[in-house]
């Protein structure tokens, strides 16, 4: 992407957020419930909304400035530590697991995709396992391995392996197959070896597949921890916890939630800019090398 | 195939030898493609079941194949009930979703400025975890009712379909749009007989995503609470008593219905794109 494509991306997204903030301001106008203010004096200004939609009310969409209040605020009654820093950290323990889980994963899905190449009887052997167990909701066995492998890390990492192993085998393998007939000839007819062709040919050729299997696959991972963290018998730390213990907490503080969410968010939207970012430098280079 | 099987030693007893009827050619075929397959089946399972029998493991987290098919029919009335809501979820949920993204995408491609901005904020937005919003879906909506669920199950499916919609409708080749213009037709007609037909199958591909994205967040969503008789909360509470048994036939049973929403796409898709090419790349 070029620099103008980037700035591009920077301003539409920065247009979209406004553009939310408005819808969801906007909302709270027309029907929300009546607006507080304090001006200088300490005098209270009311604004009444000429409508009354529950969906909208601070209980249901607390106003924008009241989730940023709450992030400067303490987590809890009694604690120092901000809601933001709270939410920061949770947010590089899930994103944590979910790297270990997406590079497991990615590594995983890239050797089984070698084997299935290399061999027509694995291939017919296990490949429709692994396009059957795309149909079937995999999320439904989160609880029993977060249970198999205790309360630790480890089974919130192989739920987020095991999310991210599917889509990289597929697209891997696609991405193995789909090199040019006749510079695969030509490195035959050269004696080449296998491991040659894989390292010089077929893995070069398999990068676009690659990537957007790992941009699906970086949300999937996240899923995969949040999801993990969230069952019971799950982490005590993490946004699936958060989700959980504000989601309690609903009642008496929805902005949490809500803090809680954005912060999903943005660990999910960071993920897959950083796969963007990794294929546009990879992908680069090699369109470079093609035209020399 | 570039890997072609020649040479390749022909499995044990799959097809007797000398048959050269075309009906039997194609009986080989078949034999040759799926016998590895249904062969790891049926080893899994014996070994399974063997495995956990004579070691005497404890049935905790793989309970023998036969031990879930007991309290599959054990527990079948809880399944059933559990399914059905379950079900109902999923399947409203993807038919709102599929129809407000169908519905989104033809306003986006309609409008090149609009879908310039709307597609790559559309992609972004399916980067973020959907999941996240089940809490907040269960506050709105209330914990009990399966609107809550379902609402989740929009949103995740909403994208995937949009996103595909679009590029069938706007991915047209250029030349084709150039010789319709050519013989004076109109945008409505290159709509129905150009994009529309060209849409079709990446509106396929999209709902292929959605029929498994949609069971996954409708029992998702069961995770973070709500009515008990649903297979998300029969998985969770079972696995927090320890019945693992019932935990793998829940599990089972939601397999089955991804397995089952699969097919039924494929066929739809067989029967309404029947020219579509990578339909025919599987029957060569």
């Amino acid at each position: 992407m070029t620099a103008r494509g980037v700035a591009r991306a920077v301003l539409l997204f920065c247009g979209f957020v406004i553009a939310v903030v408005l819808i969801w301001e906007g909302a709270k106008a027309i029907g929300g419930d009546p607006w507080r203010f304090r001006d200088g004096s300490g005098q209270e200004i009311v604004y009444m909304p000429p409508l009354r939609w529950e969906i909208v009310s601070d209980l249901s969409l607390p106003h924008v400035w009241e989730i940023w209040g709450a992030l400067a605020a303490p987590v809890q009654r009694e604690q120092t530590q901000s809601l933001a820093e709270y939410l920061v950290g949770a947010a590089i323990y899930t994103g944590r697991e979910a790297a270990l889980g997406f590079v497991a994963g990615a590594i995983l899905g890239l050797v089984l995709a070698a084997l299935f190449v290399h061999s027509r009887l694995a291939e017919r052997a296990l490949v429709p396992y692994v396009v059957a167990s795309q149909t079937i909701p995999i999320l439904a066995l989160a609880p029993l391995i977060v249970f198999a492998f205790g309360n630790g890390v480890l089974g919130i990492v192989i739920v987020a392996t095991y999310l991210t192993f599917f889509p990289v085998t597929i697209a891997a393998l696609k991405g193995l197959k789909s090199s040019d007939p006749r510079a695969l000839e030509l490195m035959r007819a050269c004696a080449a070896s296998r491991w040659a062709i894989f390292w010089k040919l077929r893995f070069p050729s398999s990068l676009p597949y690659l990537f957007a299997a790992f941009k699906i696959a970086a949300t999937a991972s996240i899923i995969g921890a949040i999801v993990g963290e969230g069952n019971p018998g799950g982490s005590q730390f993490g946004l699936g916890r958060a989700l959980l213990n504000f989601n309690e907490q609903f009642a008496s503080g929805p902005a949490k939630l809500f803090a809680a969410v954005l912060a999903s968010g943005l660990l999910g939207i960071s993920f897959f800019l950083a796969i963007a970012v990794a294929e546009a430098l990879v992908l680069r280079r090699r369109r470079s090398v093609r035209a020399e | 195939m570039d890997d072609a099987p020649i040479g390749e030693p022909m499995i044990a007893g799959a097809v007797t030898p000398g048959e050269s009827q075309p009906w039997s050619d194609r009986g080989r075929h078949l034999l040759q493609e799926y016998l590895p397959a249904v062969g790891v089946f049926v080893g899994v399972v014996v070994v399974w079941e063997l495995v956990a029998s004579s070691l005497d493991l404890q049935e905790f987290i793989l309970p023998r194949p036969s031990a879930i098919g007991t309290a599959f029919v054990a527990e079948w009335p809880i399944l059933q009930t559990a399914a059905a809501n379950t079900l109902f979820e999923a399947v409203g949920g993807l038919a709102i979703g599929v129809l407000l993204g169908v519905a989104a995408a033809f306003a986006v491609a309609r409008w090149g400025r609009v879908r310039d901005v709307i597609v790559p904020v559309a992609i972004a937005i399916s980067a973020v975890p959907i999941i996240a919003l089940a809490p907040i879906m269960s506050n709105w909506f209330g914990i009990l009712n399966p609107f809550a669920k379902m609402a989740v199950v929009i949103l995740l499916v909403f994208f995937p379909i949009m996103i595909n919609v679009v590029r069938g409708l706007t991915e047209v080749p250029a030349m084709a749009i150039e010789l319709m213009r050519a013989n004076a037709a109109d945008e409505g007609e290159i709509l129905r007989k150009l994009r529309l037909p060209n849409a079709l199958p990446y509106f396929f591909t999209g709902l292929k995503v959605s029929t498994t994205l949609c069971l996954i967040g409708a029992v998702v969503a069961e995770y973070f609470g709500g009515s008990s008789e649903v297979l998300g909360r029969v998985i969770v509470q079972s696995s927090s008593r320890l019945r693992f048994d019932i935990t793998w036939s829940a599990i089972m049973v939601t397999a089955a219905a991804g397995i089952a929403f699969y097919l039924l796409v494929l066929v739809v898709e067989r029967l309404v794109i029947p020219w579509h090419s990578s339909l025919r790349e599987l029957e060569s």
